[in-house]
């Protein structure tokens, strides 16, 4: 309601406002910590229910992943594919667009640094650089085509995306099973890639065996400072920023919400692309049959986590990415499966989507406040 | 059906009544209000002043935080609007809330429908509704749909539909602003007939000059607080606009004759096809610079296509529009601004604003890819804020902070960020459309004098509102549109009246075509 007085805010002086503004920044922070506590909690209470000993599985959940170097390995490199699938999606989310296709984009992303890393002879840099531009081209072609679908013809992007998805993905398993596959193995997955396209791993840097984890990490958290700069410090930041915010006040101001709503796609594309970049020159060092296996969805997660800062971003995917570790290694260490750590995700997700509990909080102080007053 | 009402006390009243929303905001502080049987109340104040939420309360649409709310002279507790009907409280609302499917009748009659054995009896609705027209004096048809009837009738259908349910207490939420000056003196003669019946009338306006002709008592409220109540006899407008906003004030606006130079909209033949909304048949007007020219009609003429049409946001299907010699034909939206256009739209919460967006953000949707705030392909946040802030500093935005959401300012408030950012252009040609709607009368009177002001820089206005006493005040020349057709032109506003103008605005009376098309170059040929 337009008549509704929200004046409040008029009449508090710019110390006021900002003292808000941290406070309520202090409540988001410290409300993410108790939805994390609260679905330990119930994760905690789960298994006491199942009749299994929480405290033990705890412990392998929540310190494992950092008791060995080889699995603060696994961890990182399982945050680096799942952070960027986060980013790719948190673009065109931005613009308001729903776009699940950062499943077709990482496999046309792994299709195209293979086949470039396998077959193509380049020198030493090169072998490395190229595979992944042609990663995050493949990626941005595959986000242009639903992007168009939508932004020119109003296809319902979500219909788009998972259509392509389901194309891409087979078509994968085709090439990945029959033409590409290696001749002469057993196990189904291509030719190895030759070893100057490998990105370098960190084992490499830190003398420590820090498993498959790669510099692929660098270019994750680059990324995501890119992203955070592209949508805060361009023109380009800024029309995607108001298309989401309100199209209809984008078009009125002069913004060709069309092109924003490609570019968002493109954008996300690519970077889906640099993930199925990771997972070859970087992690399998080859293609395998559904190589990404749930990151793409659980991208979307990890954005939604987010808020789809870029920043928060990176954040989000190195917590989610040690749960997932440490539930692995509960479940090696202990009765209990790995079903806790979905429990648990599942709990964080709901209560943080719902977003119910910090506005209620803040809510509640305004109101003691004006009581006070 | 109706709890018993006292034998004497007022109709209604509140009593030490506070609303606290629950984003902390006060919206009613402490208020002592009644009103006896048999009158007419005005209330009035500024948006955001709490009439409209003291009004929900009396019709159980919100509940009071403190006090208590009194019907037919008892306490009452109402947990909803129907406990409120039950009562006697009948509400209509500025938005009609009708099925637009329906004939009168059946609207009037819904919920409480005669017959027998769930049946609806559709003859005895009909007269049923005929005979309450009868009594009231509102005319209805009763067998029209509503939606093939005037914002007038539907609002008619509205207060017999509450005269159906036995009201005793009538609520009117700014009910003249969508009538022509003929329809609001027939209102007004129904609601005098109501009241002489007995009934109590609640009548919450902005207009002044209304609430002095109908009501018997006005009460004034202020930020949330009952600042007085007076005899309507004993008070002048400026003597109530004075309470109203805490001080004198008075929206006459100074104003020198306009003196216009060389045609810097010219619009020929505008035609305009569409299935749904208003078409536009054969538009041609000029408008020079450094005058303000009014568009006046009912809503839904042809005003929004016509806005949107020179902003660029719409395709004409005929016709040419010019802008200081530019032809604006296959601009887009961007192109017409380059071109000069500034446009203040008519629902700033539907595209004049992103709500979410902060204030600085909001002020730069035509110019953030341009220096001083982009060089390179780079967006300065430094030379965002600056920026944000001076025109915080220039167009008197209440706010601590540029970063602050849209979404947490005014609504007069909102609207000077939404004419800062389309002044602030230096436009050639400013199309402002109801851009007083639901502000503040502080804030109406900046936007009246920023007119002003940028007609004397040199401006051509276009100014397009449904207040035909903000285009009096403001316009040197008034053009009137009818059913997407111009029908009236006055090259003098001086001595016009509102009723005259509306004799134009219903159809009554029309200009021809010579005296419309007088002293344009080259009007466009009417189509054989």
């Amino acid at each position: 309601m337009t008549t509704t007085p929200m004046t409040a805010i008029e009449t508090e002086d710019r110390r006021q406002y900002r003292a808000t503004r941290r406070r309520d920044f202090a409540v988001d922070l410290s409300m993410a910590l108790a939805t994390i506590l609260a679905a330990l909690a119930i994760g905690f209470l789960v298994m006491l229910a199942t009749g299994n000993d929480p405290i033990r599985a705890y412990e392998a959940m929540l310190t494992g992943p950092l008791d060995r170097s080889f699995r603060v390995g696994r961890w990182l490199e399982d945050a680096t594919t799942l952070t960027l699938l986060g980013l790719s999606v948190a673009i065109p989310f931005r613009a308001r667009q729903i776009s699940l296709g950062a499943e077709s984009q990482v496999y046309a992303g792994a299709l195209a640094a293979a086949t470039v890393a396998i077959f193509l002879p380049l020198p030493p840099v090169f072998a490395v650089i190229v595979p992944m531009a042609a990663a995050a081209a493949a990626g941005a072609g595959m986000g242009l085509v639903p992007g168009s679908m939508k932004a020119r013809l109003g296809a319902n992007e979500i219909v788009a995306t998972l259509m392509l998805n389901a194309i891409v993905v087979r078509v994968y398993d085709y090439l990945v099973n029959g033409p590409l596959k290696e001749s002469g193995s057993s196990a189904v997955h291509s030719k190895n890639i030759q070893p100057d396209s490998a990105l370098t791993p960190l084992t490499d840097w830190f003398g420590v065996p820090l498993g498959r984890a790669n510099i692929g990490l660098g270019v994750m958290l680059l990324t995501a400072v890119a992203l955070w700069l592209l949508l805060t410090r361009t023109p380009l930041g800024y029309r995607i920023r108001m298309t989401g915010a309100n199209p209809d006040f984008a078009a009125y101001g002069g913004i060709r919400v069309p092109r924003v709503i490609e570019w968002s796609f493109v954008i996300g594309g690519a970077v889906a692309g640099l993930a199925g970049a990771h997972l070859v020159q970087g992690v399998y060092g080859r293609l395998e049959p559904g190589l990404a296996g749930s990151l793409a969805f659980e991208g979307i997660v990890v954005a939604l986590l987010a808020r789809n800062n870029p920043l928060v971003v990176v954040v989000a995917g190195l917590f989610y990415s040690y749960l997932r570790a440490g539930g692995d290694i509960m479940e090696q260490q202990t009765d209990v499966g790995t079903e806790i750590v979905v429990v648990i995700q599942a709990v964080i997700v709901l209560l943080v989507t719902a977003q119910a509990l910090p506005n209620l909080l803040k809510r509640r102080i305004a109101r003691k406040q004006v009581g006070i007053r | 059906m109706n709890e018993p009402w006292g034998k004497d006390g007022p109709a209604v009243a509140a009593r030490g009544v506070t609303k606290t929303y629950a984003n902390g905001v006060r919206a009613v502080r402490a208020v002592d209000l009644e009103v006896p049987p048999g009158e007419i109340r005005a209330v009035v104040g500024e948006n955001g002043a709490g009439k409209s939420t003291l009004m929900k309360m009396f019709y159980g649409l919100e509940q009071p935080s403190a006090g208590e709310i009194l019907v037919g002279g008892r306490p009452r507790v109402l947990r909803g609007p129907a406990s409120a009907i039950a009562l006697g409280v009948g509400m209509v609302h500025q938005n009609l809330m009708l099925v637009p499917s329906f004939t009168v009748a059946q609207n009037v009659v819904l919920g409480v429908e005669p017959g027998r054995r769930g049946l609806v009896d559709p003859k005895a609705a009909v007269e049923t509704t005929a005979r309450l027209a009868e009594e009231s004096g509102l005319t209805v048809d009763p067998r029209a749909r509503v939606d093939e009837v005037s914002v007038g009738m539907r609002q008619r259908t509205e207060i017999l539909k509450a005269l159906h349910r036995r009201a005793r207490v009538l609520i009117l939420d700014e009910p003249t602003a969508v009538l022509t000056p003929q329809e609001t003196e027939d209102l007004f003669a129904a609601v005098r007939r109501l009241r002489d019946g007995g009934m109590t009338v609640l009548f919450i306006s902005h207009k002044l000059r209304e609430v002095r002709e109908i009501s018997d008592k006005v009460s004034v409220m202020r930020a949330g607080s009952l600042v007085g109540t007076v005899a309507t006899a004993d008070a002048t407008e400026r003597s109530l606009a004075a309470m109203m906003v805490g001080r004198d004030m008075s929206l006459d606006v100074d104003r020198t004759p306009a003196r216009p130079t060389g045609t810097t909209l010219r619009v020929r033949g505008l035609g305009y096809e569409t299935p749904i909304g208003q078409c536009l048949h054969g538009l041609d007007f000029d408008v020079a610079a450094g005058e303000i020219v009014g568009v006046a009609g009912i809503e839904g003429n042809g005003q929004s296509e016509l806005a949107e049409i020179l902003a660029g946001l719409r395709r004409p299907t005929g016709g040419t529009v010019h802008i200081d010699g530019t032809d604006t034909a296959g601009l887009d939206v961007a192109g017409h601004r380059r071109a000069g256009i500034g446009y203040v739209p008519e629902d700033r919460l539907h595209n004049g604003a992103a709500l979410d967006a902060s204030i600085a953000d909001n002020l730069v949707v035509d110019r953030h890819d341009r220096p001083p705030l982009a060089r390179h392909g780079v967006l300065h946040p430094g030379a965002l804020r600056a920026h944000a802030d001076r025109l915080i500093d220039q167009y008197a935005i209440r706010t601590p902070d540029p970063s602050v959401p849209v979404r947490a300012l005014s609504g007069g408030n909102m609207q000077k960020v939404i004419v800062a950012r389309e002044l602030s252009a230096g436009p050639r040609l400013l199309i402002a459309s109801q851009v007083t709607r639901g502000v503040d009368i502080g804030a109406m009177r900046f936007m009246y004098e920023r007119l002003v002001a940028a007609r004397d820089e040199g401006a051509a206005v276009l100014l397009i509102s449904a207040d035909l006493t903000e285009l009096l005040a403001l316009s040197d020349r008034l053009l009137v549109l009818k059913d997407g057709r111009l029908v009236a032109r006055f090259d003098d506003t001086t001595g016009l009246t509102e009723k005259r103008v509306g004799l134009y605005m219903l159809g009554v009376e029309e200009h021809d075509r010579d005296r419309l098309t007088a002293h344009l170059d080259d009007p466009w040929e009417e189509a054989p």
